[in-house]
C-alpha cells in the first residue's frame, strides 16, 4: 500500500498539467543568462547559472545600476505553466521623462544543429503588451515561458540618483508585480567608442529576399525606390544605435558593380567620365551628411567609413590594364569623385579604396583580399600611384586605402607603408605580431581585425570577446565579416546565426531590421569598454586592461597573444593553414570556453572602478 | 542497332528543339552569341590558355586536408601574363555583342576526366554553368561534346539564359578549352554583387 502511494505521487508530479503545480509569475535574469522556453537556462550559459538571482536585492526587488549615456538590460520572463492570455507592463518612472524603457519579445529559434531552442531575434513591442502562452507564432509545444529583453536607456544628461518602477503581469484576474529600482551613476559613458565594431555585408540582393513582401509589390522598380534606400539606411541605423557601423560591399569578385553603389559612367579611354550621380547620391547622401540618423538616440552623424566601388574593373576597364587608357580612366573618374564629394561637403567619412577579389573566383589574376603570393603586392603599389595622381594632396575628402590582410601581413605592413593606411587583419595571424598595432597606429594607420559572430549555440559572452580582444590588443576595431544573413529559415530551422546579428522585421509587420540578443550584449560590452577606457586618465591603461582580462577569464594580457612562430620567417606562400592553427595553440588554450558570466564580471569591475573614480 | 541510331537521333533533335523552342531566348541574341563564339575560337590562343593555371594550383586542386578546408583555394594561383592576355581578348570580343554579355574560359583538368574548371570570368559575372565559388566541377555533356567534336553547342537550359560553347585550339590542333559566350534576356543588376 505504501509503495502504491509512492507511485501515485510520482505519477502526479510527473504527468499532471503544470497549472496544478504553479501559478503564473515573473522572473528577471541577467543579460548573459539566456532563457529557454520551458523555464531553464540555455545549455551554453548554464556555467553562469549560480548568478541567476544576481539582479535581485534582499527585498526581492530588481536592483539595476547604470552609468549615464548608455543602457541597462535584462531578460524579463513571463512564466505561465497553464496556456492562456497575459498582459505585461514594464516601466521605470522618471519624473523628468528622460529614462526610457524599451521592450522586446524574444523569439526562440529552433536550431538544427542541436535540436534546441535559443532566444535571439528581438521583436520590438509596446508596453502594455498582451499575448498568450504558448506564443501563437513561435509554435513551441509546451512553451511555458515567454522571454522579453528590457533595455533601460539612461541619457547622458539624466540626473544621477535612484528611480523606481515595476513589471506587472496580469493573467485573468490575477496580477503579479515585480518592483524595479534603477540607480543612475554619475559616471558618463563616452559617446565615442574605443573599439569600432563593423558589421559587414555584400551587395543588396539579399534585401529583396528578406523583405519579399515589399519587393514583390514592385519588383521592376524596387531597387530604385524610396523603400529600398530607406531600408539600407535602416540597416545603418540599427547598427549605429548599437554602437556599431555597417558596411555594404558594392561589387563582385569579377568587378560587377551594383547600380546604387557607383555613379554611372560613359565613354572610354580619356573620354570616360561620370554622367549620373542620382542613385549613388540617394544611397549615400543621407549617410555622408548624417540625415539618415536623424531621430536616433545617438544623434545625426556622418558614417565614419564606407566602401567605394573602386575595383580592378571599375572605374577603369581591365581591358586596358597596364596601358595608358587604364590610368586615364582611373585618374579622371576618381578625380571627378573627389570633386563631387568636396562640393557636397562630404568630408567626414573615410572613403575606402578596397580590393575584395580573390583569384580563386577567376575574375582577376591577383588577390586583392588576403594576399598570399608576394608578387600580387605590385598591384597595390600601382593603385597607390594611381590614387596619388587622382587626388589633390590637400583634399579635405578622406580617401583611404584599405587592405584586408592575413598570410603576408608582416611584409605588407613594411612594403605598403604610406600606401595602405587602413589594415583589416586576420585575428589569428595578427596574434603573432604583438608589436604591430602600436607601430601601425603610431604612423597614423587604422588597424582592425576580423572574424565572425559567434553562433547562438556558443556561450552568451562569446560575442564580447571580439571587441574586448580589440581593446586589449590596442587595435581600433573589429569586423564581423557577415552579419545580415540569418539563413533560409531562421525562425524554425535556424543555422545558429553565425552570419547574422540582425533579422528582417517583415514577419512581424515591420519595414526595418530587428536586433538580436547578441547585438545587445555586444553593445553593452562596447559601452563598458568606452567607460573603462575613459579611466585611463586616472589609472595606467595596461593596469585597466590587466584587471579586465583577469575579470573576464582569469587571463593575463600575454595570454591574448601568441609567440611569433618560426613559420613567420618563411615566405607566406610556403605557409600551411594547419601550421597556422598549430601556431595559435597558446591563445586557443588560454582563452578557451569563457564562462557565460565572463563579461558580467568585467561589467562589475567597470562599475567598481567607476565608483572609485567618483 | 537501328533502334539505337534512331534513339540517338531523336535525342539530338530533342536537344536542338529545346534550344530553339525556348521562348525566353530572343533569336537575335542567339545569333550574336553564336557569331562571337565563332570568332573567339579563332582569336583565343589555346597555348596561352594552357599556361594560365600554375603547376602549384593544379597540384592542390583536388587536395583535401580535414584540418585545412581552404587548402586548394589558398594555393590557387595563375600566371598573370597569360591570364591578362586572354582576359583582355575576351573583354574585347564581348564588345562585338550589342547587349551585356560575358565570354568566359573553361578548361578541362588533365588527369581528371569529366571535370572542368572555370579559368576566367568577366565583369557581368554571368555564366549558365559555374557553381559559384567552385574551383572545379562536373563537366556538362555539351562541354564534353565541344571538347570531343569541336562543334559549337548552344545551351538554353536555364530560362532566359543563352550560352554558346565554342572550342579553343592550341598550336597542335588540340581542343584545350571551351569559351562560354553568355547572355541573359533580362539582366539582373544585383545578382552576384557579393
Amino acid at each position: 500500500m505504501l509503495r502504491l502511494h509512492w507511485q501515485v505521487f510520482l505519477f502526479l508530479v510527473m504527468f499532471l498539467p503544470g497549472q496544478c503545480r504553479a501559478a503564473a509569475g515573473l522572473e528577471v535574469l541577467p543579460e548573459f543568462l539566456r532563457p529557454d522556453p520551458f523555464g531553464g537556462i540555455v545549455a551554453p550559459d548554464r556555467s553562469g547559472a549560480d548568478l541567476r538571482s544576481s539582479l535581485y536585492d534582499a527585498r526581492h526587488r530588481v536592483a539595476l545600476t547604470g552609468a549615464r549615456g548608455g543602457y541597462v538590460s535584462f531578460h524579463l520572463l513571463v512564466k505561465s505553466p497553464a496556456p492562456g492570455p497575459y498582459t505585461l507592463e514594464v516601466a521605470i518612472i522618471d519624473p523628468a521623462h528622460q529614462v526610457q524603457t524599451d521592450l522586446f519579445r524574444e523569439w526562440f529559434h529552433f536550431t538544427e544543429s542541436d535540436q534546441r531552442y535559443y532566444p535571439d531575434a528581438l521583436i520590438p513591442v509596446r508596453t502594455p503588451y498582451s499575448s498568450r502562452l504558448p506564443a501563437p507564432d513561435n509554435q513551441i509545444p509546451q512553451q511555458t515561458v515567454q522571454a522579453f529583453w528590457v533595455d533601460v536607456y539612461i541619457p547622458a544628461d539624466a540626473k544621477p540618483g535612484t528611480l523606481f518602477g515595476k513589471a506587472k503581469l496580469q493573467t485573468g484576474a490575477k496580477a503579479v508585480v515585480l518592483p524595479l529600482q534603477l540607480v543612475i551613476l554619475e559616471s558618463l559613458i563616452p559617446a565615442e567608442d574605443v573599439v569600432t565594431v563593423d558589421h559587414n555585408s555584400y551587395g543588396s540582393s539579399w534585401l529583396a529576399g528578406q523583405f519579399g513582401d515589399s519587393y514583390r509589390r514592385d519588383p521592376s522598380r524596387w531597387f530604385e525606390s524610396d523603400q529600398f534606400f530607406g531600408l539600407i539606411h535602416a540597416y545603418h541605423r540599427i547598427f549605429y544605435e548599437h554602437r556599431g557601423i555597417f558596411h555594404q560591399l558594392g561589387y563582385g569578385h569579377s568587378g560587377k558593380v551594383g547600380p546604387e553603389f557607383a555613379p554611372v559612367l560613359t565613354g572610354s579611354g580619356r573620354g570616360k567620365h561620370i554622367v549620373n550621380w542620382d542613385l549613388f547620391d540617394r544611397h549615400y547622401g543621407p549617410l555622408f551628411d548624417g540625415r539618415a540618423f536623424s531621430g536616433t538616440r545617438r544623434g545625426p552623424r556622418p558614417i565614419p567609413f564606407v566602401y567605394l566601388p573602386i575595383n580592378p574593373e571599375w572605374p577603369a576597364s581591365y581591358e586596358f590594364w597596364g596601358e595608358p587608357g587604364y590610368e586615364a580612366e582611373f585618374v579622371n573618374v576618381v578625380s571627378e569623385m573627389e570633386r563631387h564629394f568636396r562640393e557636397e561637403g562630404w568630408t567626414h567619412t573615410n572613403l575606402e579604396v578596397f580590393f575584395n577579389h580573390k583569384k580563386r573566383y577567376m575574375g582577376f589574376p591577383w588577390d586583392g583580399d588576403e594576399v598570399r603570393f608576394p608578387k600580387d603586392l605590385n598591384y597595390f603599389l600601382e593603385y597607390g600611384r594611381l590614387l596619388r595622381k587622382a587626388l589633390p594632396p590637400d583634399s579635405p575628402v578622406h580617401f583611404v586605402f584599405r587592405a584586408d590582410v592575413s598570410w603576408d601581413m608582416e611584409q605588407q605592413f613594411k612594403l605598403l607603408k604610406g600606401i595602405v593606411n587602413v589594415w583589416c587583419c586576420g585575428g589569428g595571424i595578427l596574434s603573432f605580431y604583438k608589436d604591430a598595432p602600436k607601430i601601425l597606429r603610431e604612423r597614423g594607420d587604422i588597424v582592425w581585425y576580423y572574424g565572425g559572430p559567434p553562433s547562438v549555440t556558443e556561450t552568451s559572452s562569446a560575442i564580447t570577446e571580439l571587441p574586448f580582444r580589440a581593446w586589449l590588443w590596442g587595435v581600433n576595431g573589429f569586423v564581423h565579416w557577415l552579419t545580415v544573413s540569418p539563413g533560409e529559415d531562421p525562425w524554425f530551422h535556424f543555422d545558429g546565426g553565425g552570419t547574422a546579428l540582425v533579422y528582417p522585421g517583415e514577419r512581424f509587420g515591420l519595414t526595418e531590421p530587428i536586433p538580436s540578443v547578441r547585438l545587445k550584449i555586444q553593445r553593452n560590452c562596447l559601452q563598458d569598454l568606452a567607460l573603462l577606457d575613459s579611466f585611463k586618465r586616472r589609472q595606467p591603461l595596461d593596469l585597466l586592461k590587466g584587471e579586465a582580462a583577469r575579470s573576464f577569464n582569469n587571463s593575463k594580457l600575454d595570454d591574448w597573444w601568441n609567440p611569433r612562430p618560426a613559420l613567420a620567417d618563411l615566405p607566406s606562400d610556403q605557409w600551411l593553414g594547419s601550421a597556422i592553427d598549430d601556431a595559435m595553440q597558446h591563445t586557443e588554450k588560454a582563452l578557451a570556453h569563457p564562462r557565460a558570466s565572463a563579461w558580467y564580471n568585467v561589467h562589475q569591475h567597470v562599475l567598481k572602478v567607476a565608483a572609485e573614480a567618483k | 542497332m537501328r533502334t539505337i541510331y534512331l534513339f540517338g537521333f531523336g535525342l539530338f533533335l530533342a536537344a536542338l528543339g529545346h534550344a530553339q523552342a525556348n521562348p525566353d531566348v530572343v533569336p537575335g541574341m542567339r545569333q550574336e552569341l553564336e557569331s562571337v563564339a565563332r570568332v573567339a575560337s579563332v582569336m583565343v590562343d589555346g597555348d596561352v590558355c594552357q599556361k594560365i593555371v600554375t603547376q602549384r594550383a593544379k597540384g592542390y586542386l583536388f587536395a583535401v586536408d580535414p584540418r585545412d578546408q581552404f587548402l586548394a583555394g589558398d594555393n590557387y594561383d595563375v600566371d598573370e601574363a597569360s591570364f591578362n592576355a586572354i582576359k583582355k581578348i575576351l573583354i574585347r570580343l564581348s564588345h562585338l555583342v550589342s547587349f551585356p554579355s560575358d565570354l568566359d574560359l573553361w578548361m578541362p583538368i588533365e588527369g581528371h576526366p569529366g571535370k572542368v574548371q572555370m579559368v576566367i570570368r568577366n565583369k557581368n559575372e554571368m555564366s549558365q554553368f559555374w557553381q559559384w565559388g567552385a574551383l572545379y566541377q562536373d563537366m556538362i555533356p555539351q562541354m564534353e561534346a565541344v571538347l570531343k567534336t569541336g562543334q559549337r553547342q548552344t545551351v538554353t537550359d536555364k530560362p532566359g539564359w543563352i550560352s554558346v560553347l565554342a572550342p579553343v585550339y592550341n598550336s597542335l590542333g588540340d581542343i584545350v578549352g571551351v569559351i562560354e559566350a553568355v547572355g541573359r534576356v533580362k539582366v539582373d543588376a544585383h545578382e552576384n554583387v557579393k
